[in-house]
């Protein structure tokens, strides 16, 4: 109840915080909602299934986005590859924050040796590009399903949180709450986990949201070079399916312009939350940071 | 930071050199810039030998026999249609690099890069050597990024200053909100839109390669005309997302500095504005941006290789991805290394550099 109160009160402090969780939330209503909607839109029918409907069909009251090559109904696509886009980055920001996470804890909270060899590595992998490698991984790993991208993403892209978390470690630790802590002979895991944590939590979120944005990145990316994981129809390859066929010619323009303003209102959405997060939670920025 | 790795060791070992060895310690103690050059040096050699092991590895571990491909296709292409004798398949893999055993062929790799530079024969094109075809398309990769990434930070800089600056003001909001939502859209969606709009619709610029094949190249104003003119789409569409980037970053380094007692002061000496922006505030958040670039070179790479894939443009992501198709690992890890090599070694300048720029910087004790 005192987490909830505080998170109402971090998010009246800033508009864009709250713009970017009311857009995040509103997408991923619509794909918690996408089965639902999809087969309203079919009426009965599955809309995305091969031949469902005449190819090329131009925007109507019938399909509000028109249909594609294959004569599938575009908004049902959308919409069900939008929640694909969104676990992607749910997938790959879940395991890349959690590794990030602990790395920080174990290398800012331990310091010495044990931070000097886990911080090197950390900077080692982050110098590594990673898009060569994804693209290395998915064109030899035949058949691979959403999660395993997601798993193959997020191996690159924990040191970015890991980076980030640790240096508010680093500077957390020495506050006195945490001497008064330890004085009163509390438990390394016990201090970890009441104290620290909690006041972590913003910059937690902001390696989430930034680990989620690579990923989903990563996967459109993926797609542009036809590298996908099997089976699975995400934003990014609408979009090129938009391209190769030539949508663009037959009047199919919602194909390439849909995805690509979703996608963006998702960036924006995330790099909101990101920058309201930082305002809020960086007193140098507050106040002065606003309009 | 202590040195853990073996490489570290022989490395402290071959730069004491520079260092008298009797009574070094003392010596360092009382220069700490030189010893915290060497400490730097030392975490640097560490990190490039990890990095370029770890993609090594990597891309060995990819399943798949490139000695097979290579032979399929000089099948295809008759240069010889018998079955391959076990002897030429041996002969292959000795050339490419490929026999005896992971760890000896990691040995080897090594020794061939470090002491001759050499990253053996290209699959692609063999008999060239991989780094013969990885310089034939840097060029294109280094005039295209370098100049759209020096001018995407130029202009970042200076747009996002202004927008600190006149925060507040409905222009500010308008470009502080437009970064905010642009910032982190992918390079090859604007590329997407600017083909579409310039290229297929309004047919003023060409969408695909780096100049028109009906031109000969060389030194002549209708081919670097055609060079410039097929590089302004993919140009732009990184150039314009780094800009937003930049845009971002600096607004955010630079209203906090608004706030301090020297502005009020320069304010109240009656300093001109706009001096005041460039010799007081922007002095301040233009030295961390010099460090994010330097870091920033490295991830430009990443998105470069859909912007390149996408216009076709024969630079180093178009040679990756060819390569990875055809397995070619010696140029694969060849361009992965060159990456690695650059973001560490700028890094590296930039760290031992900014205490000269600096005075405030002071990594050592």
């Amino acid at each position: 109840m005192r987490l909830l109160t505080a998170t109402v009160k971090t998010v009246r402090q800033s508009h864009r915080l709250a713009a970017g969780l009311v857009i995040l939330t509103l997408m991923v209503l619509l794909a918690v909602l996408s089965p639902v909607l999809v087969d309203a839109i079919g009426k009965g029918t599955d809309p995305i299934e091969l031949a469902a409907y005449e190819k090329w069909l131009v925007p109507s009251a019938d399909h509000l986005l028109g249909t594609d090559q294959y004569g599938r109904d575009v908004l049902a696509m959308v919409i069900s590859a939008l929640s694909v886009s969104l676990q992607i980055g749910a997938i790959a920001g879940v395991i890349s924050t959690v590794v990030g996470v602990v790395v920080a804890f174990v290398a800012g909270y331990k310091g010495g040796w044990v931070d000097g060899v886990l911080s090197t590595f950390t900077g080692i992998l982050l110098v590594i590009p990673t898009f060569p490698l994804l693209i290395a991984l998915s064109a030899y790993a035949k058949n691979v399903s959403l999660f395993q991208v997601g798993v193959m993403i997020s191996i690159f892209s924990w040191p970015f949180a890991a980076k980030t978390i640790r240096s508010q470690v680093l500077s957390l630790r020495s506050r006195p709450y945490v001497d008064l802590a330890r004085v009163s002979k509390a438990r390394d895991l016990e201090i970890i986990a009441t104290e620290l944590l909690p006041n972590l939590l913003p910059f937690i979120g902001v390696g989430f949201a930034s680990s989620a944005l690579g990923a989903i990145f990563g996967l459109v990316g993926l797609e542009v070079i036809g590298l996908g994981p099997g089976g699975v129809i995400d934003l990014g390859q609408i979009i090129f399916n938009a391209i190769n066929t030539g949508a663009l010619t037959l009047g199919a323009w919602p194909m390439f312009v849909v995805p690509i303003v979703l996608l963006t209102l998702l960036f924006a959405a995330l790099n909101m939350i990101n920058i309201g997060l930082e305002e809020v939670y960086n007193p140098r920025l507050r106040g002065v940071a606003g309009e | 930071m202590t040195a853990t790795a073996p490489p570290a060791e022989t490395v402290v070992g071959e730069s004491a050199e520079s260092a008298p060895s009797r009574g070094g310690r003392a010596w360092l103690a009382r220069h700490p810039l030189a010893a915290y050059a060497l400490r730097r040096f030392g975490l640097y050699l560490v990190e490039l030998w990890g990095a370029l092991t770890i993609a090594f590895f990597f891309f060995r571990m990819i399943p798949g026999d490139p000695i097979q491909t290579l032979i399929q296709t000089l099948q295809q292409n008759y240069v010889y249609n018998q079955q391959a004798s076990e002897e030429i398949i041996e002969r292959y893999r000795h050339e490419f690099g490929l026999d005896g055993n992971i760890f000896s062929q990691y040995l080897k790799y090594m020794e061939n890069l470090i002491l001759h530079g050499d990253l053996g024969p290209s699959l692609l094109n063999y008999p060239t050597p991989a780094q013969d075809v990885i310089m034939h398309s840097l060029p294109w990769t280094i005039g295209l990024l370098g100049v759209a990434a020096v001018m995407s930070w130029i202009l970042g800089l200076v747009i996002g200053a202004i927008a600190g600056w006149r925060r507040g003001k409905l222009g500010s909001t308008i470009t502080t909100n437009l970064s905010i939502a642009l910032a982190h859209v992918p390079f090859f969606f604007v590329a997407l839109i600017l083909v579409y709009v310039f290229a297929y619709t309004l047919g003023m610029l060409p969408a695909r390669s780096a100049y028109d094949s009906a031109i000969s190249p060389g030194i002549s104003a209708d081919f670097i005309g055609s060079v410039l003119k097929h590089a302004l789409l993919p140009g732009f569409s990184i150039m314009l997302i780094g800009t937003f980037g930049w845009i971002l970053s600096t607004r955010m380094l630079m209203v906090p500095v608004l706030g301090e007692d020297y502005l009020v002061y320069a304010e109240a000496k009656g300093l001109k504005p706009w001096r005041i922006l460039t010799r007081y505030a922007l002095r301040n958040c233009y030295l961390p941006q010099v460090t994010a670039f330097g870091i920033s070179l490295g991830f430009i790479f990443n998105g470069n290789v859909l912007v390149e894939q996408l216009f076709n443009y024969p630079g180093l992501g178009t040679t990756l991805v060819t390569a990875i198709q055809q397995l070619d690992f010696n140029t694969i890890i060849g361009v992965t290394d060159i990456a690695i090599f650059s973001v560490l070694t700028a890094v590296l300048l930039l760290d031992l550099l900014l205490p000269l720029l600096d005075p405030r910087v002071k990594y050592w004790k």
